[in-house]
């Protein structure tokens, strides 16, 4: 949508960057000025709307957090489950099965709740715990979206890139990951987007973040269309930034000039 | 003393070298010496080992057994030799795989400014000069799936001689290229082994066997069936197989 915006005559690079630091700027508005815009709303959003505004401020930077964690295990996954030693792809392949399989929800209650009886003295703030289960589980998924992402990557690639005499990690870093990363954008956005509504779950121990305070509101006003309206296009807004950002990214790999 | 500088001495040397895919062996003991200057056309059906061999030399397909040494330093396993030697010997593919997310600059500058850390205006610089002898200075900003075929090899020619390579390997630089395009890649090999490179070549192209070559060899069955001068190759057939793998190609 914002990328629709500029010039003609701007580059790619210009217009990717245009857009990045637009919807940023954007993000940062949004959440300075939602308390007041709320606040224009009739009972019960207005009275309420701070609540909001701190709540909705909770659920992106829970996202936002848990996101790199889970973008700093994936890639880790990822590189594990293409490993050359067996007991490293084997252990990548456990975590991700282990999450895969289990429920988002049960994770976030097994972190809470039965981490510090596991690990005496690891009692963990709600907050942290959510972000520990929330970074753990999108790991899970981004370590498939990028392992594809590597695997679609073709070996010429890598064989031309050894014939030229490179090391390992420049073949890496210069050759293979910035071609899978592209691949593997789409199913990470979509990762990045699915865990900013599944932040929702933290709820289960006390995080304040959107949901928390929608149902609270909801719950003492005994109005439940107008808060959770507001709270369900809160969470749309986010959601909208987020996929600007994204495209900007996306937008600046696409050398081919696919995306129009 | 200058004279004997420029004779050729063995560069590349093999010994028994054998691989095999599974049950399917496709180099048989083969031994051969390649010598500095000196120009090889590697012909032969396909699966005969020709490509095989070529690719053992810089060991993107390690051989099983037998010997390849490069100046003189064994073909093994240790990253840090085999990363000088790859940097001693420059490779051509088939697909050209060329970085399809970089520009046709920094594909060429890439191993310079990475392996030996040569700065960035100057490894362009550098690139431009090679880039302007396999004629592509024009099409420096644009990125890969802009060119054609016929432009990305010559592009991956010029990467591959980035590191001043004292051999180049080419692995069929022209079996993937419309047949209006073969000649603009041959006339850049042709310039190169001018220029006295050291080459070998696994190629179709029988004219530019014929015109460049110092030394034609013949695969056969993961073997080295014949080698010889082009002249005596092509006038005088050693055997019927070659004769028949000749016939069925120059159709």
């Amino acid at each position: 949508m914002l990328l629709a915006l500029w010039p003609q005559g701007w580059s790619r690079q210009q217009r990717s960057n245009a857009t990045l630091v637009a919807a940023l700027v954007l993000m940062v508005l949004a959440l300075s000025l939602l308390g007041q815009l709320l606040s224009f709303f009739p009972d019960p959003i207005g009275p309420n709307a701070q609540a909001f505004s701190e709540g909705a401020r909770t659920t992106l930077w829970l996202t936002l957090v848990s996101g790199a964690v889970g973008l700093v295990l994936g890639t880790a996954a990822a590189l594990a489950r293409t490993a050359r030693w067996t007991a490293v792809r084997w252990m990548a392949g456990v975590y991700i099965w282990a999450i895969r399989g289990t429920p988002l929800l049960v994770q976030i209650l097994f972190v809470y709740f039965a981490l510090p009886v596991l690990v005496p003295g690891l009692n963990l703030p709600d907050f942290a715990a959510a972000v520990v289960a929330l970074g753990l589980n999108v790991g899970a998924y981004n370590a498939e979206a990028l392992r594809a992402g590597l695997l679609a990557v073709p070996r010429g690639q890598t064989e031309a890139a050894k014939a030229l005499g490179l090391g390992r990690m420049h073949v890496f870093l210069d050759v293979v990951f910035p071609q899978a990363f592209k691949i593997s954008l789409p199913p990470l956005v979509s990762n990045f987007v699915a865990l900013l509504k599944d932040s929702s779950l933290a709820y289960a121990i006390g995080v304040v973040e959107l949901t928390n305070v929608g149902n609270r509101i909801q719950s003492a006003t005994f109005q439940p269309i107008a808060t959770l309206t507001t709270v369900a296009i809160t969470y749309l807004l986010l959601t909208t930034l987020v996929t600007q950002v994204s495209n900007a990214v996306e937008y600046r790999f696409d050398v081919e000039g696919r995306n129009r | 003393m200058t004279a004997t500088t420029n004779q050729p001495k063995p560069y590349i040397v093999a010994e028994r070298v054998c691989k095999s895919f599974g049950a399917h062996q496709v180099l048989k003991d083969v031994s051969t010496v390649f010598h500095t200057g000196e120009v090889t056309v590697i012909i032969g059906a396909s699966g005969s080992g020709k490509s095989t061999l070529l690719r053992a030399i810089n060991r993107l397909e390690p051989h099983d057994s037998g010997r390849i040494t490069i100046d003189g330093v064994d073909v093994c396993d240790d990253l840090a030799t085999l990363q000088r030697q790859r940097c001693e010997v420059g490779m051509v593919f088939q697909q050209f795989n060329l970085f399809g997310h970089m520009s046709v600059l920094d594909n060429v500058t890439l191993a310079p400014r990475r392996i030996r850390r040569t700065p960035r205006t100057q490894a362009n610089d550098e690139a431009m000069q090679l880039l302007r002898r396999v004629g592509m200075q024009d099409h420096a900003h644009k990125y890969p799936w802009q060119l054609s075929g016929g432009q990305q090899q010559r592009v991956a020619i010029a990467r591959a001689l980035a590191m001043q390579p004292k051999v180049m390997l080419f692995d069929e630089p022209t079996s993937a290229l419309d047949p209006e395009m073969v000649k603009e890649v041959l006339d850049v090999m042709r310039g190169l082994a001018r220029g006295g490179m050291t080459m070998i070549v696994v190629t179709h192209e029988m004219g530019f066997a014929r015109e460049v070559a110092d030394r034609v060899m013949f695969f056969d069955q993961g073997r080295i069936a014949h080698d010889a001068p082009p002249q005596e190759f092509f006038s005088n057939p050693a055997n019927d197989r070659i004769r028949a793998f000749l016939g069925q190609v120059s159709h």
